[in-house]
């Protein structure tokens, strides 16, 4: 009887020795702490351009919904230029593509307008994929970020997802 | 007198109760271990240094590192040129470095066009430096056979 209430006593007081797995949490949370990185670096792809060999064009012309348009934006220091180039388009087709954006705040380029007129080509040559960038030389490269942000993409829709950089040539 | 036998009382330590410590610990330890399986590879940036933001998802690949902080360009770690104003000092041993590295990718992979190549450059910059700086940069590594590029950027939450 006395052995039974001993053996009850026993288990009642036996408690799990946790000042170990702290000491190791101490070591561990600290050393993962200073390591780890609360920010995530992705990549955006661009290209600048190179001297390419030129491919024979084919005979039959496209129809002009499938004609793929190249975009240049020009970032300036008062305006954004759009003008589009495409071999399958007449100089008229064109010409109804380019417009000048008017920058009001020069640490704010208006991005949202620009979205606009590039669904407006993407809407009008659904095949169109590429965007020539040519920024002024004082144009900060958060700003060309942003821009080639605007140019990819707008609510998700693909706008231009190959965006190649350039300087303007003279 | 009832005061003094009180005090004859023995003293028991309090015990301290760290489960619920435990519990905090073991959260936090769980978060970071899983923080860090999701990006095994880190890269160390220089304080300095502010990466534009972008609402770009594309994870980088690894390749050669060009990294552009306020006042030096470093190519894989070591310093290849430095930044007066906007004008970038040292262009030339930049030039070199990536030339000595398409000559060595060259003779492993033969018969490929500048265009169809693979390879890129992982671009970290700064992103209050110019379009003059950065444009002197990209145009010298694609003259040495690395026009594409990976921009590296910050991911916009």
């Amino acid at each position: 009887m006395a052995l039974k209430r001993r053996r009850r006593e026993q288990v009642g007081d036996d408690e799990l020795e946790l000042v170990p797995v702290m000491n190791m949490f101490l070591v561990l949370i600290p050393f993962l702490l200073l390591s780890a990185s609360f920010y995530h670096i992705k990549a955006i792809n661009t290209s600048v351009p190179v001297l390419a060999s030129t491919s024979a064009h084919s005979s039959k012309t496209p129809a002009k919904s499938d004609a793929k348009v190249t975009v240049i934006v020009e970032l300036k220091d008062k305006s954004v230029v759009l003008t589009a180039t495409c071999d399958e388009l007449s100089y008229n087709d064109l010409v109804k593509l380019e417009t000048e954006i008017a920058v009001k705040n020069p640490d704010a380029y208006p991005m949202e307008d620009l979205a606009q007129h590039l669904l407006f080509i993407k809407d009008r040559y659904p095949k169109s994929d590429t965007l020539i960038l040519v920024p002024t030389q004082q144009v900060v490269y958060g700003t060309i970020i942003q821009t080639m942000d605007t140019a990819r993409s707008k609510n998700n829709a693909e706008l231009f997802p190959n965006v190649v950089l350039s300087g303007k040539v003279g | 007198m009832a005061l003094g036998r009180n005090n004859k009382k023995p003293f028991n330590p309090p015990k301290l109760q760290l489960t619920s410590m435990m519990d905090m610990f073991t959260i936090i330890l769980i978060f970071l271990l899983f923080s860090f399986s999701n990006n095994p590879e880190q890269m160390s940036l220089d304080g300095q240094m502010s990466l534009p933001e972008s609402t770009s998802k594309l994870d980088y690949k690894d390749s050669i590192r060009l990294v552009l902080t306020k006042n030096e360009l470093k190519l894989d770690g070591n310093v290849v040129a430095t930044i007066k104003g906007e004008e970038v000092v040292g262009l030339e041993n930049l030039y070199d470095a990536l030339k000595n590295y398409r000559d060595v990718a060259d003779s492993l992979k033969q018969g490929v066009k500048i265009g169809e190549r693979k390879e890129h450059i992982l671009f970290l910059c700064d992103k209050n430096h110019s379009f003059k700086v950065v444009n002197s940069i990209v145009k010298t590594a694609g003259r040495a056979g690395y026009p594409n590029f990976q921009f590296g950027v910050v991911e916009k939450n």
